[in-house]
């Protein structure tokens, strides 16, 4: 072939060569850490996505990936494919003032990280907080992680102005390949997170209070363990429906996040999107155009739905 | 030692990459890529059971098991700024610490965005007549170190700042009147190149022959070649060829010199592709056959397919002097696709061809007249065969010795050959074990 396709930018070279210890995009993970970076620790916390006078409509969106071994090489992946969502979203249009978090959701009854939340940034240092995520590699292969906890946590951690101020809910992607616990355990809410329930409560609905505040997207990608697995969709569609999306090539990660958003916003249409890519010379259209395929055909307004029974009212959260 | 050098018997894009990747698995035990000709313009795709995939250009195509490492001998035109970039993106596979990996022979001379520049803006001025080249700046390169041995900027250079600054000066400035109406001359301030090159020379080893020497005689060593047989710049169909000697050439010397020999491993298609303009023979446009990494690219030309062309073959397999085996790839599409067929002989001129007459060594007139010829031909189509191994076998005068159905270590088999066909040398068992 000989298409040249690795860049020859000079100052990118001498920034590669000089780097200390030609540590790759994994550098905290890499270097045997063996606990949560401080930075990304949900203990007691709050994110927040504020408009300011540079961003004054801000968007919030956060992408959490499962970090555990079921995943295989996919976080490397992702930890490296991710840092070009921000470039994506800003050169096409879709949204203009997207303020990006980063997460990683492990496995809270085996894991050392169970949950790894980063900031909302809107340049790129958020591109720090995924060299701060610990590739756990664990999980207990049962088929289900607590994505449960993260869920929580952005229902009950995050403040974000696009859905205060304007009253237009964040986009939330997790990525991931298997199944959320059936229950939120108090007892895990109170250790990784720092609130205090009176009791456990049901995914569903957690899940029901996240998408308030939250248009949520499960994405399950190719090279994971259990792709395709009716189960694992099946578990997902009945929680998100048509917001659940295979993905077959995962070097389209970035440009599928970016469509949706992009339709999210109304700023295109499934079919400019892909003439976008191809604009660009992006080879991901066609693993793009199957995952969206769905969700670019019957996207309608989303039903906002009431606070469920069981998690609303006081949430009796004791701050830490 | 058992050293083996793996070379594409086509116009590249067989799969040495593949092969290669299977050779430094660790159950085969090849620790070295050596790579000996071409420079970053190399495409070496891998694809690994685990699904991790990554282009080779610089680093061998062995590089995915851990701890194989990369040699880029003086053949080499080494590009420090696409190396980094290469190996950035290894790390986000997983495969951290490339740059640790690789050692450069100082003579290597150096592919500068300059040469790259000067590249595009001829091939540009030419238009509808390019040459197929994949403006990376590889021709500007060997053409300007033909010129001015001494003045070329090679990777050694990059030990020295002031050497270095001097030749890449020279160079900029050489260019830029040779460019003349075509220019301005692109590419970054000089001391900007500088600077990433020392960088370059800081990080990455930097050795001689005479570590090669060493290297050749303390473990066994993949050579890996770059592009194909029929592209090289004395025996390909001139001027549609590569300015590098693609055959087994140069591998063979650098083994010389270490008192050494390896098994010379040949790969082919069962089927042939070519990327932009040139003769092939066999091309049929309506075969429409998978090709994941292999598209139209904005300085090659589009990417050609056509049926298995053993007269082809049979020529590159003579003017490389032999071969041992043959790695016969890209069975799984055979398999797929009967429309494949198979060409023993041209037409030209309404007469049957079946050998393309080598010429003398160094005779660009003949090569040229050669071109003519193939241009003219018209392939005469037979019926798939029953075994593809067996007719590239006797077609080829060599064994098949490694049979792959799929770009992953697993689908490649190991073959005992059936017939005996009269090796090159003495080397009797071309299996790499």
């Amino acid at each position: 072939m000989g298409s040249g396709i690795w860049s020859t930018d000079v100052y990118d070279a001498a920034a590669r060569y000089r780097a200390a210890t030609g540590a790759s995009a994994f550098a905290y993970s890499d270097s045997g850490a063996t606990k949560t970076h401080h930075d990304l620790d949900p203990l007691g916390v709050t994110r927040e996505s504020r408009d300011s006078a540079e961003h004054p409509q801000s968007v919030a969106i956060a992408v959490l990936f499962d970090v555990t071994g079921s995943m295989r090489l996919v976080p490397r992946a992702l930890q490296a494919k991710l840092p070009q969502l921000l470039g994506l979203l800003l050169r096409h249009g879709y949204a203009e003032n997207p303020q990006i978090l980063f997460g990683a959701i492990g496995d809270a009854t085996c894991d050392r990280a169970p949950l790894q939340i980063g900031q909302f940034e809107s340049d790129n240092r958020m591109d720090d907080d995924l060299g701060k995520i610990m590739l756990e590699g664990g999980g207990g292969g049962q088929k289900t992680e607590s994505y449960e906890l993260a869920l929580y946590f952005m229902a009950r951690h995050t403040a974000i102005d696009c859905h205060e101020k304007r009253g237009k809910r964040g986009y939330l992607f997790i990525i991931g390949d298997e199944m959320a616990y059936s229950r939120l355990k108090h007892d895990e809410v109170k250790g990784v997170i720092g609130d205090t329930l009176a009791q456990d409560f049901t995914t569903s609905s957690v899940v029901r209070e996240v998408q308030r505040k939250w248009d949520t997207y499960y994405i399950l990608p190719e090279g994971s363990s259990y792709v395709g697995d009716s189960e694992v969709l099946d578990f997902w569609r009945a929680l998100l429906g048509q917001n659940v999306i295979e993905l077959a090539d995962l070097d389209a990660v970035c440009e599928t996040i970016a469509l949706t958003i992009g339709l999210g916003e109304a700023a295109i249409d499934l079919d400019e999107g892909l003439a976008d890519l191809q604009d660009v010379g992006s080879a991901a259209g066609t693993a793009v155009s199957k995952a969206l395929a769905t969700i670019g055909a019957t996207r309608g307004e989303l039903v906002v739905t009431e606070p469920p029974a069981d998690l609303s009212g006081p949430s009796g959260n004791v701050r830490l | 030692m058992n050293h083996v050098i793996v070379v594409d018997l086509g116009y590249g894009d067989a799969g040495k990459g593949s092969v290669v990747d299977w050779l430094c698995s660790a159950s085969r035990g090849y620790r070295t890529v050596v790579r000996f000709n071409g420079g970053a313009q190399a495409a070496h795709n891998v694809i690994r059971d685990d699904g991790r995939q990554h282009t080779f250009a610089q680093f061998g195509s062995g590089t995915f098991t851990p701890g194989v490492r990369t040699w880029l001998s003086r053949f080499m035109l080494v590009d420090p700024l696409a190396l980094a970039a290469e190996a950035a993106h290894l790390a986000s596979l997983g495969v951290t610490g490339a740059l640790d990996l690789v050692t450069v022979d100082k003579d290597a001379l150096l592919t500068t965005p300059y040469h790259r520049a000067a590249n595009r803006a001829r091939e540009l001025a030419r238009g509808g007549a390019r040459h197929g080249s994949c403006g990376l700046g590889i021709g500007e390169t060997a053409s300007y170190a033909l010129a001015h041995p001494a003045e070329a900027p090679r990777a050694g250079d990059c030990l020295a700042p002031r050497t270095l600054e001097r030749k890449l000066k020279a160079l900029r400035e050489h260019l830029t009147d040779e460019l003349g109406p075509l220019g301005p001359l692109g590419g970054p301030p000089l001391a900007d190149l500088c600077d990433a090159y020392l960088a370059f020379a800081g990080r990455v080893k930097l050795a001689d022959g005479a570590d090669l020497r060493r290297l050749l005689r303390s473990g066994r060593v993949v050579f890996e070649g770059a592009q194909g047989v029929l592209l090289d710049e004395w025996r390909g169909f001139h001027p549609y060829t590569t300015w590098s000697t693609t055959t087994f050439a140069n591998a063979e010397e650098l083994l010389a010199e270490a008192g050494q020999s390896a098994v010379r491993l040949g790969v082919t298609r069962c089927y042939q592709v070519r990327h932009g303009p040139g003769p092939f023979v066999t091309e049929d446009p309506s075969l429409e056959l998978p090709e994941r990494h292999n598209g139209r690219n904005a300085w090659q030309g589009e990417f050609r397919t056509g049926h298995l062309d053993l007269v082809a073959l049979r020529y590159a397999v003579e003017v490389t002097g032999g071969v041992d085996g043959i790695a016969l790839t890209h069975l799984d599409v055979a398999e797929q696709h009967p429309e494949l067929r198979v060409c023993r002989s041209y037409l030209v001129g309404g007469e049957p061809l079946t050998r393309i007459e080598p010429g003398p060594p160094h005779d660009l007139d003949h090569q040229q007249r050669l071109t003519s010829v193939l241009l003219g031909a018209r392939p005469v189509l037979h019926e798939p065969p029953a075994s593809w191994a067996e007719v590239v076998e006797a077609e080829a005068g060599a064994p098949v010795t490694l049979l792959s159905a799929g770009p992953a270590a697993a689908a490649k088999t190991e073959r005992a050959f059936t017939r005996t066909a009269a090796p090159r040398n003495n080397i009797a068992e071309p299996a790499m074990s």
